[in-house]
């Protein structure tokens, strides 16, 4: 069976080819735009792992890690979060919400892939 | 969804042990191995139905076993599934456990 | 494609950024507006990353740096700046244009813009932006090999993890870090470190107690292994140590590390980081200084100790260290002194009687309860030990010397044949027990002389096969994990099997040919009355020999092994044991009857539960692979019930492996061993006695004799699950 991951970014062609990048490895991908977006869509079903934005708008990711981990079925989810360099006050933030694997901002597809490899294969 | 359920073996009551084994069931699992503990006892698990076993599962089986032992009694894993059986030799604990894993001659 | 679709998604959601950006632009008051256009410049550079569009990634990055200080209030968003941004936002607006026109790379003019727009946002900048950085993780280096890494053989990385407690709680789990690795090289060892998973209400379900030490073979560079580690790097201590470290290396990571000195130094060893002499050199070099700093830390060693855990293989180690010394031996050719063989006889007896001695005191010590009786019968145990594995190393001769006095017979021998035969010896320098040699030379001339006879074809075979005139013989000796191994290989033309099993059927050795497998075949030669040769000649092929050979090697403790390719030669192959009077032994127990295995064979020792009634013909599943085992109870027909819990202990021999079946496992001691009895001597799977420190009697297992009943009562045993570890 394969391996489910939700992609919740803001852009539609990163979540595409993310997704085409994943579902070519052998993954089942779900999408979702926004905190808010992937929040409605976990509705119980066998999710692997999530790779979330950080900056979104309506619900960042910040706070959807944070409120994820309220839902009993994704509270030991792995999240991967999406950052720049920018990002160094955001990255503390998130740590202290319990994110532990981050990738910079941009990446190549090849580098999400091993990342996500790290924590689940196929 | 984990669960355990009582069935007989010939005249031997044994423990089944079904669904997932993992950190979700964790806490929950813990509860009732509690439930299972009493001073002297053995207890046979048949890990025949576990669908998924990771690292917390292992570490609750091991705890069992150990408060098993120091209770005075054993407890014994039998009928270990495929998935139970990939991540003892993944994690090579096997050795560790001591409960041999039989597979049928054929 | 896929990704042209999606680069086309990219194009229509640069677009509507851009168009979102400059509405804000317009109207830059608010700080909603500011963030809209920060993320609008973060999102394209985002995605433009993950298409490789780095000209688009490298101007987005720069502006992003501008609006970021902006949004965090560090820098004021005047109107010129308002300007400059608005500008750069046409430009943007420009290169996704050239990337729809199919230009990815940007045209000259549109480049030469870039570097105008940078420049003006430069003093904006809150440091120098260094271009590079923005796509340094485009590259990363994990995926370059260093080319003299991947030319240095098969190095073993090992890798120590003690993974931190809240790891699971973050979804990350130990076993997804190993199955990731396994994607990278080979797993040649693994030790999963259990020790800190507390007893009763301490232990939190959702923590992680687990450490690991792992030996991998793979042709990386460091870098990647530790990127491996890099989400749980924070609250884990990770060490890499690569291959061909210096033994400093493992040392100070045992003793970094939290557990006992002696169990990782054993886990190294095991995993063939560190030999047992380094581990011992190392720890006895601790202990002086602790006992120099008065602090003497209650390890005693050298006690008996009762462990159900793997055991490790001591007696390798003293035999390549031999050779090692056998190999240096002619610079020291003038210090030899001769001694008469039976004084050194006399003194290996009296080191045996001091070994049984010494057992007793310990067992006596054992039950005195007093630390200082026993710490005292630990150092005489010590000292026991060194003066026995001295004694019999005085024993030791080298092969050398048997080996040569066949040049003669075979250049006798095959002169009278009529054959051309060259021998050839190697390992000559292979030393072993001077009473193992003596009883060697016979069986191996049994072996040479049919080799010579009828393993090597005459002359016009030979031509008609395409093989040179010179038949070649060889007799070899090598040490291979306590054991040692004598090989007489011949290149004529190999055991017909179709003729052994046609002479065994028609003597009556065995029933259904087709049962057996080719090594089967290939010893009934040594069956008692077998004789293959169509013509009786005059030096061998009487039907009296072989099974000599059979019974001496099996005097001496030893297996045979034929490997036989028809028309392509033979090879014989004696797996002897290193000494004979006194071995390491490993005590079991079946109700009252002590047994010993030699434990030089040991490999692990396991529970066996209770078996379900469904699974009484089962194999065990050692990591993968099929256990045929059986009960010593069963095997002596022991009387009395099986006990409720019972255990294993897998033994090895050449590549076979087994479970023998006991009740209770008493640990290892030093055994000298007596012939058996007249009384015993028929009772299949027994090869000796010995005598307990208590003074009791034990028996010492033919292990050996005990694989072969334990694999024929399941000719068909296969594994069934394969795993790739």
């Amino acid at each position: 069976m394969a391996k489910t991951i939700m992609i919740i970014d803001d852009s539609a062609s990163l979540r595409q080819v993310v997704s085409i990048t994943l579902t070519g490895a052998g993954y089942e991908v779900l999408e979702a735009c926004d905190g808010r977006d992937a929040l409605a869509k976990l509705t119980g079903q066998k999710v692997h792992l999530m790779i979330s934005d950080v900056n979104m708008p309506n619900m960042d990711g910040i706070s959807f890690l944070k409120a994820v981990r309220e839902v009993p079925a994704y509270r030991f989810t792995p999240v991967i979060m999406l950052t720049t360099e920018a990002g160094e006050e955001m990255k503390k933030a998130g740590q202290a919400a319990g994110a532990k694997a981050w990738v910079v901002k941009p990446f190549k597809p090849e580098i999400l892939l091993t990342a996500v490899s790290k924590l689940i294969l196929p | 969804m984990f669960q355990i359920s009582r069935v007989k073996d010939k005249d031997r009551e044994i423990f089944r042990l079904s669904g997932d084994l993992t950190i979700y069931a964790a806490a929950e699992a813990r509860k009732e191995f509690e439930n299972l503990l009493s001073p002297g006892e053995s207890l046979v698990l048949d890990l025949s139905e576990i669908d998924e076993i990771d690292t917390s599962g292992v570490q609750l089986l091991l705890w069992l076993k150990r408060e098993v032992s120091a209770g005075g009694g054993q407890a014994a894993l039998v009928r270990h599934s495929l998935a139970v059986v990939e991540t003892f030799d993944l994690l090579h604990v096997t050795a560790i456990f001591g409960d041999p894993i039989l597979i049928s001659p054929e | 494609m896929d990704l042209d679709r999606a680069k086309l998604t990219f194009i229509i959601e640069a677009h509507e950024l851009l168009d979102a950006m400059e509405t804000s632009l317009l109207a830059p008051d608010s700080s909603e507006s500011v963030n809209a256009m920060f993320r609008a410049v973060h999102t394209i550079k985002g995605s433009a990353g993950l298409f490789g569009l780095d000209s688009i990634v490298r101007f987005a990055h720069t502006v992003e740096s501008v609006m970021d200080r902006v949004r965090a209030g560090s820098l004021p968003f005047t109107p010129s700046l308002v300007d400059l941004i608005l500008a750069c936002h046409d430009h943007m607006a420009r290169q996704i244009e050239e990337l729809q026109e199919g230009e990815e790379n940007g045209s000259p003019g549109t480049l030469a813009a870039s570097e105008a727009l940078l420049a003006r946002l430069l003093p904006y900048m809150e440091e120098t932006p260094n271009p590079h950085q923005a796509n340094k993780s485009l590259v990363s280096p994990s995926w370059q090999h260093s080319p003299e890494e991947e030319e240095s053989g098969q190095p073993t990385w090992h890798i120590s993890v003690r993974f931190g407690e809240e790891i699971l709680r973050q979804g990350m789990d130990p076993l997804s870090f190993l199955r990731y690795l396994m994607t990278l090289g080979t797993i040649t060892h693994l030790t999963p470190i259990l020790d800190r998973l507390p007893a009763g209400a301490a232990f939190d379900p959702e923590h992680c107690y687990l450490g690991l030490e792992i030996d991998l073979d793979a042709q990386v560079e460091r870098q990647v292994l530790e990127d491996v580690f890099e989400f749980v790097r924070e609250d884990s201590q990770i060490r890499i140590i690569p291959p061909h470290s210096k033994v400093e290396e493992y040392l100070k990571l045992i003793r970094e590390l939290p557990e006992g000195d002696l169990y990782l130094g054993e886990i190294l060893v095991q995993g063939k980081c560190l030999t047992p002499k380094d581990l011992e050199e190392a720890l006895s070099t601790q202990r002086q200084e602790a006992m120099e700093g008065g602090t003497v830390q209650g390890r005693l060693l050298g006690t008996i100790v009762v462990q159900d855990q793997a055991l490790p293989p001591a007696v390798v180690a003293a035999a390549l260290d031999k050779q090692k010394r056998a190999k240096e031996k002619p610079s020291h050719e003038l210090k030899v002194v001769k001694v008469q063989a039976e004084k050194l006889d006399r003194l290996v007896d009296l080191v045996g009687e001091l070994v049984i001695a010494g057992a007793s005191a310990n067992t006596l010590a054992a039950k005195s309860m007093d630390s200082r009786v026993l710490e005292a019968t630990a150092v005489i145990t010590k000292l026991v030990e060194e003066i026995r594995d001295n004694a019999l190393s005085l024993r030791m001769v080298q092969i050398g010397e048997t080996f040569s006095r066949f040049r003669r017979i075979v250049r006798d021998v095959s002169q009278e044949l009529g054959k051309s035969i060259e021998l050839e010896i190697q390992g000559a320098e292979t030393e072993l027990d001077k009473s193992i040699v003596e009883k060697l030379s016979d069986p191996l001339m049994h072996l040479v002389r049919n080799s010579i006879d009828h393993g090597i074809e005459p002359l016009e075979i030979r031509r008609a096969r395409g093989k040179p005139d010179t038949g070649s013989l060889s007799l070899n000796a090598f040490h291979e994990s306590g054991s040692i191994v004598i090989e007489v290989a011949d290149d004529g033309g190999g055991l017909n099997r179709q003729r052994i099993l046609a002479k065994a059927v028609e003597r009556g050795l065995i029933q259904d040919p087709a049962a057996l497998t080719d090594q089967e075949i290939n010893l009934l030669i040594f069956e008692p009355g077998f004789s293959t040769a169509e013509s009786v000649s005059k030096l061998s092929g009487r039907g009296v020999g072989m099974d000599v050979v059979k019974r001496n090697i099996d005097e001496l403790r030893g297996t045979i092994e034929v490997e036989s390719y028809e028309g392509a030669g033979t090879t014989f192959r004696f797996r002897l044991p290193l000494t004979l009077a006194i071995i390491d032994g490993f005590q079991v127990l079946v109700e009252d009857t002590s047994y010993v295995i030699p434990l030089d064979i040991v490999l692990e020792c396991l529970d066996l539960g209770p078996i379900l009634e469904s699974e009484q013909n089962h194999l065990i599943n050692l990591r993968g692979e099929a256990l045929p085992f059986l009960r010593l109870r069963e095997v002596f027909e022991t009387p009395g019930p099986f006990p409720a819990r019972e255990r294993v202990v897998v033994v090895q021999i050449g590549d076979t492996r087994a479970g023998i079946v006991v009740d209770r496992l008493m640990g290892e001691f030093q055994t000298v061993i007596k012939p058996l009895g007249e009384l015993f001597r028929s009772v299949k799977g027994l090869g000796g006695s010995t005598i307990l420190g208590s003074g009791e009697v034990a028996l010492i297992l033919d292990v050996n004799q005990l694989i072969q009943l334990a694999t024929a009562r399941r000719p068909n045993a296969r594994p069934r699950l394969s795993t790739t570890a």
